[in-house]
């Protein structure tokens, strides 16, 4: 039991990471990975929304009906998601940042991790087990967006969380802002993934 | 117990959803006034860093609280205008009523279609008005507020904002300082096809009413430059030529009615 909770925990984390392995969730990588506050703001959304639908899911699994699940799931899921969005409107520190994601927090809906969660492991598990899963595929997500806008803020603005860290004399590289070169960062990302781990790789 | 029975699937999808907007609207009830707060203090810190009441970074570093005292210490009055320039309401002085980015955007629609406009102008110490623009960018809205100087024609700072714009093109409106800063001491040429204009090489020309573009924005530029005329059109009779002669009309009124009394 201990075993299985441990692999569910972990397997998002490193051999099923729903970005570099399941390739899910993606287009948000792609768009919100130019800071790392943004990034690190979106992931912790990401992962209240993945643990809570899962949770919330799994408590309903035995009473949705069967032909609507998809509905009810992204009816839960949009709940959560407006919930994130509404929160980090308020608070005085976060206005600010949820501003600057504009509609990417709410594209969260759409981000085929949390309904591919629910539908693989929440229907079919209990509470507690499906808020572990939800909330470490959330980490697994936020994990890669944070490597990818470290880079992405390092090389494109030469800062660091907004504090200046390489010398005043780097030029800023504009093609590290667009979406294409986070396309060929967690394309290097899943390189160096598949090259430590030997039973990713295909013959 | 029959999951699948139609009945049962139509009362659960209800039940479902009349729950789930109990949820959301409760929340929404509990939160708005936290969410209004935030909106209004991002509002008046635009506002200031234009007016150069404070610099930019000092203002996103002080509280919501602070944001409100500071605008009540330094506005003396704010109005609204119509497109004939003459006034058509007051903005309560108080640190209350502010007219939210939300509202611009009708008020972009009232200026296309020329109807019954009701423009702020919000006059802080010193005579800085301070007017807001708004218009399209690339992917979205873009707005700002420009600060005139008392002679109502030289720009004494501005601040643009966007919804959406391109992280590190057309995003610059907002990111880069030297963009902004580039506004102060240019002047708007009210009555002028455009009054003011965004292009290249500006510094060459020398010309007073314009300024640099951004490179490699070319879409965002366009648009706040478009944003720009727009609302300094809608401005014109209000700060314009036109506007100083209305006053020196009055004026020449009010001095006649003096001379009869004497008489």
């Amino acid at each position: 039991m201990a075993q299985k909770l441990k692999e569910t925990i972990l397997n998002p984390v490193l051999k099923g990471n729903p970005i570099t392995v399941l390739v899910l969730g993606i287009c948000s990588a792609l768009a919100v990975t130019v800071q790392l506050k943004g990034a690190l703001v979106m992931a912790l959304s990401v992962i209240a929304v993945t643990g809570l639908s899962s949770l919330v899911c799994s408590l309903l699994r035995n009473t949705i009906p069967n032909r609507v699940r998809i509905i009810v799931q992204l009816v839960v899921v949009a709940m959560m998601v407006i919930l994130v969005d509404q929160i980090l409107k308020a608070g005085e520190g976060t206005y600010a940042i949820d501003k600057q994601l504009s509609v990417y927090i709410g594209l969260i809906i759409t981000n085929c991790i949390v309904m591919g969660r629910i539908e693989a492991f929440a229907l079919g598990n209990k509470p507690i087990p499906s808020l572990l899963d939800g909330l470490a595929n959330g980490v697994g997500y936020g994990l890669i967006l944070v490597i990818v806008a470290f880079f992405r803020e390092l090389l494109g603005s030469g800062t660091l969380f907004g504090f200046q860290v390489l010398p005043a004399a780097y030029v800023p590289n504009n093609l590290v802002i667009l979406p294409p070169f986070a396309l060929i960062l967690i394309g290097c990302i899943i390189w160096v993934h598949r090259a430590l781990d030997k039973d990713l790789q295909e013959n | 117990m029959d999951t699948n029975n139609n009945v049962y699937t139509v009362i659960y999808t209800a039940v479902v959803v009349v729950v789930v907007a109990a949820v959301l609207a409760f929340v929404a009830s509990k939160l708005g006034p936290a969410q209004d707060a935030n909106a209004k203090a991002e509002t008046l810190r635009q506002m200031m860093s234009a007016a150069g009441i404070k610099p930019t970074d000092e203002l996103y570093a002080m509280k919501n609280a602070d944001i409100l005292q500071l605008y009540a210490d330094n506005i003396e009055e704010a109005y609204t205008i119509g497109l004939d320039g003459e006034k058509n309401g007051e903005l309560s002085v108080s640190k209350d009523k502010i007219e939210l980015v939300s509202k611009l955007k009708p008020q972009h629609k009232a200026i296309l279609a020329d109807g019954d406009a009701t423009l702020p102008v919000y006059i802080f110490k010193e005579g800085i008005a301070v007017i807001p623009i708004y218009g399209a960018g690339l992917w979205g809205p873009v707005w700002g507020y420009i600060a005139l100087c008392p002679d109502n024609y030289t720009i004494a700072g501005a601040f643009f904002d966007h919804e959406s714009e391109t992280p590190g093109l057309g995003a610059k409106i907002k990111d880069e300082a030297w963009f902004r800063e580039k506004f102060t001491g240019k002047t708007v040429e009210w009555g002028e096809e455009p009054a003011f204009r965004l292009e290249k090489n500006v510094e060459a020309t020398g010309a007073t009413n314009a300024v640099d573009a951004i490179t490699g924005a070319t879409m965002t530029s366009k648009g706040l430059n478009e944003a720009l005329n727009t609302w300094f059109k809608a401005y014109e009779n209000h700060f314009g030529v036109g506007a100083f002669f209305n006053m020196l009309e009055e004026h020449a009124d009010s001095e006649t009615a003096n001379d009869n009394e004497e008489e």
